[in-house]
C-alpha cells in the first residue's frame, strides 16, 4: 500500500471512530487539521485576534502590590500600628492572622509616570518609562495562598495538578505558525525550577503535542539536539532515511494505531528543529547595543535579559506562546521584603523594559501580548514578632498585574484595593478572568475552547471567565 | 489518562463535539444569573459562609447549594430555592435586609426556566457509590455463545460484554508478538532470538503457560514490577525542596519491594508491613523479620520533606496530611485528601473523616531505626563495602585537611595576619573567588578536587549503615498522651475545630464510632488497626483497587481507568462484574499477586492481537476499546527502553540490590546546586537496571523526563504517554544511545562474522526478534556504502532503537 492510501485509510478510521457523530462543521475543522496531519497546524480562531503570540512573564513567589504598582499612603500613616483583623475571621488563611500583626509601610517611593500618570515605585524605574503602553489591573484575586497550588492555578487555572497549562490550551486552540519550532516555549530559570517542574507547562489531558518545550539559555538550547560529532550530515541523512522507510513499512501494516504516525511526525519535527533552532537562538547575531539594552552584559540582569531576548526572537519566528519564569519563590518576601523585592526587581526591570521597547521598534508589539503576573499579592502588614526583618505574607485578595501590546489599551488602570491594599474593592477579577482575557486577545473564546475529559467539557477557565474589558479597549 | 484514547487525530473530533452546545446550563448561569448574584449576593456568598454554607462562586457551587440543598433546579424556577428566597417565599428574604427589583427576579426565573432539566444523574451516581462502597460478592460467571474462546472466567466476562454489542474478539496474537508482550510485561526486557525460536517451535499445549510460569519465577520480574509500586509511593532517595538531602538507606525499601514481588508476599501482609511494620515486631519475631518490617515502614516517609522548614509544627502537619492522602489513594483508591479543607465535593467523605483517618498516624514520628542487614541483603558484603569506604575516606579527609592548612597558611602570609587571627577562616572565600590573586588556578583546582573526593567518599559511608529509613510511635511514658487530632478548618493548623478519634471512613463502615485500638507493646497500635481494616476481606476497596491496578499494567487501561480514584468523580468501570470477580479471586487466592497475574495473562483476552480485522467497524461502536475487542498497544516506559538497550548491547549488569548507582548526567542538570554535588559511579556500575539508579528529586535523568518518567513528588498511578520531538533527540543523539549502539555493533560482529547481510540479519533478530525482509536488508545496506562495518552497524543500531516496532508492543 502506498503512503497516501495508508494515510487516507488511517484518517478515515480516525474520523469514523467517534461513533458516526462526526457532522458538518465538526468534520471541517478536523479534516483540515488532519489533512496536514499535524495537530499543531494553524487553526482558525473563534474571532479576529488582536495578538498572534503571547509572552507571559511569571513572577514566582508573589509580588507585593503596595511596593510596586499600587501605592498606599495610608500605610505610612499607620506604619507599625497593630492591625485589627477581628472582622477577617472568614479568611482563606486563618492561621495568618492568629498572631499580632503590624502595618508595614512601603520602603519604596512612588512617582507618577507617562501621559497617563501611572504610579510606579522606584523598584521599576525602566518599566515606568513604558506605562503609556501598559494596562494595570490592581484587583486580581487568587484562590489559593499556598505556593504549589497557586502556581498550578496561575499556569493551569486549577489549584490541583493534572490540568493543561495555558500555553497548551492556546496552542491547542490555534496551532502554530512555524512548524520547525516548538509552538509553546518555556524559559525557566535554571537556578531553581518552579514547583512540580514540567507539570507547570504540561498538556494535562490534552494530547502531548501541546506541551511546552524547555529551551536552555546556556549550552545547547535543546538537549541532544545534534548527533555525535562523528555522524556527518550525510550519514545522518542516510540514518533518517532508513528510519523513515522502516517505520513507514510498519505503519502500513498497522495503520489502525494513530500513535505510530504521531511518533513519525515527531521525528520529522525533530529533524527540522535541528536545522532551525540553532539559528533562531543564535544571540550572537544581535547587535552589541541590543545585548546591552537587555542587560546581558551584567550578571544581575543576564539571566532574565537573555531569556527576554530569546522570547523576542521566538515570537519573531512565529512561536505561539512563550513563558518565562523567575526562580521558584523568588519574590516570596516573608522576611526582609524590601531586600527581596529590590533584588528581584533589579534582575527583571531592565530586561522587561528592553523587551517592550524592542518589540515596538520591530513592529511586533501590536501582535504580541505581554502579561506580567505572580501567583498572588502580598499583605500590607507583617508579623509583629519579626519586625526587624519585616516581610509580607501571601495575599489572595489583591494582586496587581499588567498587560501590554497585543491590542491592549495602553495607560489603562483597572480596579482598586482598599486603603491598605489588602483587598480588591472595585472591579475585582479572578485568575480565570486573566486567562479569559489572554484567550480573547488571541482570538479564542474561553467558553468555546473546550476539551472533553472524564465525562465533562473542560476549560482553561472552568465554568468560564470574564474578559477584563477595560484593558482590551 | 492519555494512552487509552486514540491519540492526536481522534481527539479534536471528540472535543469539538463537546464544544457545540452553545447555551449550556453553565453558560446561561454565567451570562444571565451570575452577574445578578455577583452584584447582590457576593458580600456574603462570594465564598461559603458558616451560616448557610452557600457560595455563588461556580455553577457547581450553585447546583450543590448550601445547607438547604441545591439553589437552582434547572428548568424549574418555582422549585428553585434561589428564587424562593429572593421572592421572600422563604425566610429570611434575600438579599438580607434588602430586595431585588422585580424585573431582576423575573429575569432570574426566566433564565432558570431556559435551562435543561437535569436527568436523574444524582440517582445514577448513587447507584455507583452503592456498588463501589460495598464489598464485592462473587458474581455469576456469564454464559457466552462462543464457549471455545473462554480459557478462564476472565474471558467469559469479557466475551459476554462483547457479544452484547455484537463484537468478536481479535484473533490470537502471533507467537512472536505474544512472547515479546509477555516478556516486556513481566520482566521488562526483550526475549532473546533463541527464546523466540524455542517458543515458536514449541508444539505443546501449555507452551505459553510454561513461559508465564518461568517469567513469574524470574527474579527480574520483581525488578520490573517493583517499579510500578515505587511510582505509587513516590519513591526517591532524597528529600526534595531546596536542600534535597540524601536518604542514605532508602534503597533498602526499594529492595524490600522487589523482594516482596518476587516472593509473592501476600498483599494484605504487604499493606500491613508498610503501614505498621513496627507494630508487627513483637518479641516473638526474629531480628530478620524486625529489620524487614522496619524497612517496609519507610513507606510512610517516601514523600518530600522540607528539612529546613521554619515552622516545624506545620511540617509535621504536612507530613500527616501527605501520609493520610497517599494511604487513602493508594490502598483505597479514594481521594480522601480532597477532604482536608472541606467536605469532599464528590464523594461522601466529610472533612471529619480525613482527620479521623489521620488520627491513626497521630503518634507517628520519623525515625532512623537500627535494623541489622538481613541475609538477603548480603550483610558481609555490605560490611566489607562500608569498611572500604571508611578506609578510603579517612586518608582523603586527612589530605584535604593538610591541604587546607597549607592554603590557610598561604592566606595568613599573604594578608600578613597573626596565626590566630579569626579572619584567617576567610581563606576559603578567597579560594572560591577566581579573581583573588592569593591563589593560583592550580591551587584552586587541587582544593576543589581534594574536597570533592573527601565528600564523595564520606557521603558513601552511611549508605552501608544497618539503619532503616523508618518511623516510630511517640507514646506514653515518653509523652503524657498520644497527641490529639482536631478537624482543621480550611486545613489550617491555627483553626482547630472538633476533636476526633481514629476511625474508619463512615461511607464504608456506616458508623462514626471510633476504631477500637487494642494495647500494643511497640507503639500506639493505631496504624496496625488501620492496616488490618484496609487489608481485611470486608473492605470493599483494597482488593478491587489492587486488581484494577494489576489489570492496568497488563492491559494498558484499568477496568476503571482512574486507578487511584474510584469515587464518583473517577472513571466508571468498563466491566464491574469482572472487577468484582477478580477482587473475590484475589481474596480466595490469599492475596497472591502472582495468582492474579496468571489469571489475567493466561486469559484469551490478554493473548489477542492488537489488530482486529473489524477495527474500522468496531471503532465506531467502542472507540476506546473499553470492551477489549483487541489488545491495547503498549508503549515501553523510559526504564524499559533504557534497560532493553543495555540488554541488547550486551552490557546490562545484573545486580542484587544495594545503594543506588549514580549515572552520568549532563552538567546543566546535575550541577549548580548549593547543598549537594553529583558524583557519577564507576562506569561498570552504571550498567545496572534503571531501578537501581539513584533517584534524586531535583536531578531527573533527562531520558526519564522526556519519556514521561514518574513524578517523584506525587503518587503516580499511571504514566503519561506523550510523543514529543525531544524524545527523538534523546533516543537518536544522546551519549547513552550512541555508546550502547557501538557495543551492540561489536556484539553483532562477533555473532555474525564479516558478512554485511548476516550482520543485518543478526541485528534485526536481536533488536526486534525477527529476521529482516529482503527489502529491509536492502535499505539497511545503504548504511554500509560510506562507512566501515562497525560504524554502519552502530548507525543501524541507533535506527533499530528508534523504530516504532521497538518502542511499541503490538
Amino acid at each position: 500500500m502506498n503512503f497516501e492510501l495508508a494515510r487516507r485509510r488511517f484518517l478515515y478510521q480516525s474520523l469514523t471512530g467517534v461513533g458516526g457523530l462526526a457532522l458538518g462543521e465538526l468534520l471541517n475543522r478536523d479534516l483540515k487539521a488532519a489533512s496536514t496531519e499535524n495537530p499543531l497546524a494553524p487553526r482558525k480562531p473563534h474571532h479576529t485576534p488582536k495578538a498572534k503570540s503571547c509572552i507571559f512573564l511569571t513572577m514566582l513567589g508573589g509580588v507585593s502590590q503596595v511596593d510596586t504598582f499600587d501605592p498606599k499612603p495610608t500605610l505610612d500613616k499607620f506604619d507599625n500600628t497593630l492591625m485589627d483583623w477581628s472582622k477577617e475571621r472568614n479568611t482563606d488563611q486563618p492561621g495568618l492572622f492568629a498572631k499580632p500583626r503590624l502595618v508595614l509601610k512601603s520602603a519604596f517611593k512612588f512617582q507618577k509616570y507617562g501621559q497617563c500618570g501611572m504610579d510606579v515605585s522606584e523598584l521599576f524605574p525602566q518599566v515606568a518609562t513604558c506605562v503609556d503602553d501598559m494596562a494595570f489591573v490592581r484587583s486580581i484575586q487568587a484562590e489559593s495562598g499556598n505556593h504549589p497550588a497557586a502556581v498550578f492555578q496561575l499556569d493551569t487555572g486549577f489549584v490541583m495538578p493534572g490540568h493543561p497549562s495555558m500555553g497548551a490550551w492556546v496552542t491547542y486552540g490555534l496551532g502554530t505558525e512555524n512548524q520547525n519550532l516548538p509552538a509553546f516555549v518555556v524559559l525557566p530559570d535554571f537556578r531553581s525550577l518552579p514547583f512540580s517542574g514540567s507539570q507547570q507547562w504540561g498538556s494535562g489531558f490534552l494530547p502531548a503535542s501541546y506541551q511546552g518545550t524547555v529551551l536552555r539559555w546556556k549550552g545547547e538550547a535543546i538537549r541532544d539536539l545534534k548527533p555525535p560529532s562523528e555522524v556527518t550530515p550525510q550519514i545522518q541523512n542516510q540514518e533518517m532515511e532508513l528510519l523513515r522507510g522502516l517505520n513507514q513499512e510498519y505503519l502500513e501494516k498497522h495503520f489502525t494505531n494513530p500513535e505510530l504516525q504521531g511518533r513519525m511526525n515527531a521525528y520529522e519535527l525533530a529533524y527540522r528543529m535541528q536545522a532551525e533552532v540553532p539559528g533562531v537562538l543564535d544571540l550572537a547575531k544581535e547587535s552589541e547595543a541590543t545585548k546591552q539594552m537587555y542587560g546581558m552584559n551584567n550578571s544581575v540582569t543576564e539571566s532574565f535579559g537573555k531569556r527576554c531576548l530569546m522570547a523576542r526572537r521566538m515570537v519573531e519566528h512565529g512561536v505561539r506562546f512563550v513563558q518565562l519564569y523567575t526562580p521558584s519563590q523568588s519574590w516570596d518576601g516573608h522576611t526582609d521584603v524590601a531586600k527581596n523585592h529590590e533584588k528581584n526587581a533589579r534582575e527583571t526591570d531592565q530586561p522587561i523594559a528592553a523587551l517592550i521597547k524592542d518589540l515596538k521598534q520591530r513592529g511586533l508589539f501590536d501582535s504580541t501580548l505581554l502579561v506580567w503576573m505572580g501567583e498572588f499579592g502580598r499583605t500590607p502588614d507583617c508579623p509583629a514578632e519579626n519586625r526587624e526583618h519585616a516581610g509580607r505574607d501571601h495575599n489572595t485578595r489583591a494582586m496587581t498585574i499588567w498587560f501590554a501590546g497585543g491590542g491592549i489599551k495602553g495607560g489603562t488602570l483597572v480596579g482598586a484595593t482598599d486603603d491598605l491594599g489588602f483587598k480588591a474593592v472595585h472591579d475585582a477579577y479572578r485568575i480565570r478572568d486573566v486567562h479569559a482575557t489572554i484567550l480573547h486577545q488571541m482570538g479564542l473564546s474561553d467558553l468555546d475552547l473546550t476539551y472533553y475529559n472524564a465525562g465533562r467539557n473542560m476549560r482553561l477557565t472552568d465554568t468560564g471567565g470574564r474578559v477584563i474589558r477595560p484593558v482590551v479597549g | 489518562m492519555r494512552s487509552c484514547w486514540p491519540a492526536a487525530v481522534l481527539m479534536p473530533v471528540t472535543c469539538f463535539l463537546a464544544a457545540s452546545s452553545p447555551s449550556s446550563n453553565e453558560s446561561i448561569f454565567r451570562e444571565q444569573i451570575l452577574p445578578v448574584l455577583q452584584a447582590n449576593c457576593a458580600t456574603c456568598h462570594a465564598v461559603a459562609n458558616p451560616a448557610s454554607d452557600f457560595s455563588i462562586k461556580t455553577f457547581d457551587d450553585i447546583l450543590r447549594g448550601g445547607k438547604h440543598g441545591p439553589a437552582i433546579t434547572p428548568g424549574k424556577s418555582d422549585e428553585s430555592l434561589l428564587v424562593q428566597y429572593v421572592r421572600g417565599e422563604k425566610t429570611p428574604k434575600m438579599p438580607m435586609g434588602g430586595a431585588l427589583p422585580d424585573a431582576a427576579i423575573t429575569s432570574l426565573a426566566a433564565a432558570i426556566d431556559r435551562m435543561q432539566p437535569a436527568q436523574n444523574q444524582a440517582a445514577a451516581r448513587d447507584a455507583y457509590l452503592d456498588w463501589v462502597l460495598h464489598a464485592p460478592k462473587p458474581p455469576a460467571i456469564p454464559g457466552v455463545k462462543r464457549k471455545e474462546w473462554v480459557k478462564n472466567p476472565v474471558d467469559a466476562f469479557i466475551l459476554s460484554k462483547l457479544e452484547e454489542k455484537g463484537l468478536e474478539p481479535a484473533p490470537t496474537a502471533n507467537r512472536r508478538a505474544l512472547l515479546r508482550r509477555v516478556y516486556f510485561d513481566l520482566i521488562g526486557l526483550p526475549p532473546s532470538p533463541e527464546e523466540i525460536e524455542h517458543f515458536i517451535n514449541d508444539p505443546s499445549a501449555d507452551a505459553y503457560e510454561k513461559v508465564v510460569d518461568k517469567l513469574l519465577a524470574d527474579r527480574r520480574y520483581g525488578e520490573r514490577w517493583a517499579r510500578h509500586w515505587l511510582d505509587l509511593v513516590r519513591y526517591a532517595e532524597t528529600d526534595g525542596f531546596a536542600i534535597d538531602s540524601e536518604r542514605p538507606t532508602a534503597w533498602r525499601y526499594r529492595d524490600y519491594v522487589i523482594r516482596a514481588f518476587n516472593d509473592d508476599k501476600p498483599y494484605n501482609l504487604f499493606v500491613k508491613e508498610q503501614l505498621a511494620g513496627d507494630e508487627l515486631t513483637g518479641k516473638q519475631f526474629s531480628a530478620e523479620k524486625r529489620s524487614e518490617r522496619l524497612v517496609a515502614l519507610g513507606f510512610l516517609r517516601m514523600g518530600p520533606w522540607e528539612a529546613d522548614a521554619n515552622f516545624r509544627t506545620q511540617l509535621r502537619q504536612d507530613f500527616l496530611n501527605e501520609v493520610t492522602s497517599t494511604t487513602a489513594s493508594m490502598f483505597l483508591g479514594l481521594t480522601v485528601g480532597c477532604a482536608r479543607c472541606h467536605n469532599h465535593k464528590y464523594d461522601p467523605i466529610p472533612q471529619r473523616d480525613f482527620y479521623r483517618m489521620q488520627a491513626f498516624f497521630a503518634a507517628t514520628k520519623i525515625d532512623e531505626r537500627a535494623a541489622a542487614f538481613m541475609e538477603v541483603e548480603h550483610p558481609d558484603e555490605l560490611k566489607r563495602l562500608r569498611r572500604k569506604c571508611e578506609d578510603e575516606a579517612e586518608p582523603a579527609s586527612g589530605s584535604l585537611k593538610k591541604l587546607e592548612e597549607r592554603l590557610k597558611q598561604n592566606y595568613i602570609e599573604a594578608k600578613h595576619l597573626k596565626p590566630d587571627d579569626k579572619t584567617a577562616g576567610d581563606f576559603q572565600k578567597a579560594l572560591k573567588d577566581a579573581k583573588d590573586p592569593i591563589y593560583t588556578a592550580e591551587e584552586r583546582q587541587a582544593w576543589q578536587e581534594s574536597k570533592d573526593l573527601a565528600r564523595k567518599l564520606n557521603e558513601a559511608i552511611p549508605r552501608y549503615s544497618p539503619v532503616a529509613y523508618s518511623a516510630a510511635d511517640v507514646t506514653p511514658p515518653d509523652v503524657p498522651a498520644v497527641a490529639d487530632t482536631y478537624v482543621l478548618a480550611g486545613g489550617e493548623l491555627a483553626a482547630k475545630g472538633e476533636k476526633v478519634e481514629p476511625g474508619f471512613l463512615e461511607c464504608i463502615t456506616g458508623t462514626r464510632e471510633p476504631a477500637k485500638i487494642p494495647y500494643s507493646d511497640d507503639g500506639s497500635g493505631r496504624r496496625l488497626v488501620l492496616a488490618e481494616w484496609i487489608a481485611s476481606p470486608e473492605n470493599p476497596l483494597a482488593s478491587r483497587v489492587m486488581v484494577n491496578r494489576l489489570w492496568q499494567y497488563h492491559f494498558g487501561d484499568g477496568i476503571i481507568r482512574t486507578p487511584s480514584d474510584v469515587g464518583k468523580n473517577g472513571d466508571r468501570p468498563s466491566n464491574p462484574e469482572l472487577l468484582d470477580w477478580l477482587a473475590v479471586q484475589f481474596l480466595e487466592k490469599k492475596w497472591s499477586i502472582k495468582a492474579v497475574h496468571k489469571l489475567m495473562l493466561t486469559s484469551n483476552a490478554y493473548q489477542q492481537s492488537a489488530e482486529s480485522p473489524e477495527a474500522k467497524r468496531y471503532a465506531e461502536i467502542d472507540p476506546n476499546n473499553r470492551l477489549l475487542w483487541r489488545m491495547n498497544w503498549i508503549r515501553l516506559e523510559a526504564e524499559v527502553v533504557r534497560d532493553s538497550i543495555l540488554a541488547l548491547s550486551g552490557r546490562l549488569q545484573s545486580c542484587d540490590g544495594g545503594p543506588g548507582v549514580f549515572l552520568n548526567i549532563p552538567a546543566d542538570v546535575a550541577e549548580g546546586f548549593e547543598f549537594f554535588k553529583w558524583f557519577p559511579s564507576d562506569e561498570q556500575e552504571q550498567l545496572r537496571r534503571t531501578i537501581y539508579t539513584f533517584q534524586r528529586r531535583s536531578v531527573v535523568m533527562p531520558m526519564m523526563e522526556v519519556f514521561d518518567g514518574a513524578n517523584m513528588s506525587e503518587s503516580c498511578a499511571r504514566r503519561n504517554i506523550t510523543t514529543v520531538a525531544p524524545q527523538a533527540f534523546s533516543l537518536l543523539n544522546s551519549e547513552f544511545t550512541n555508546t550502547e549502539a557501538k557495543y551492540f555493533a561489536g556484539r553483532v560482529m562477533k555473532l555474525a562474522g564479516n558478512d554485511a547481510e548476516r550482520q543485518i540479519d543478526e541485528a534485526f533478530r536481536l533488536a526486534l526478534g525477527r529476521a529482516p525482509t529482503v527489502e529491509e536488508t536492502g535499505k539497511a545496506r545503504a548504511l554500509f556504502v560510506h562507512s566501515d562495518a562497525r560504524d554502519a552497524l552502530t548507525r543501524l543500531a541507533v535506527v533499530l532503537f528508534n523504530l516504532n516496532e521497538f518502542i511499541y508492543l503490538e
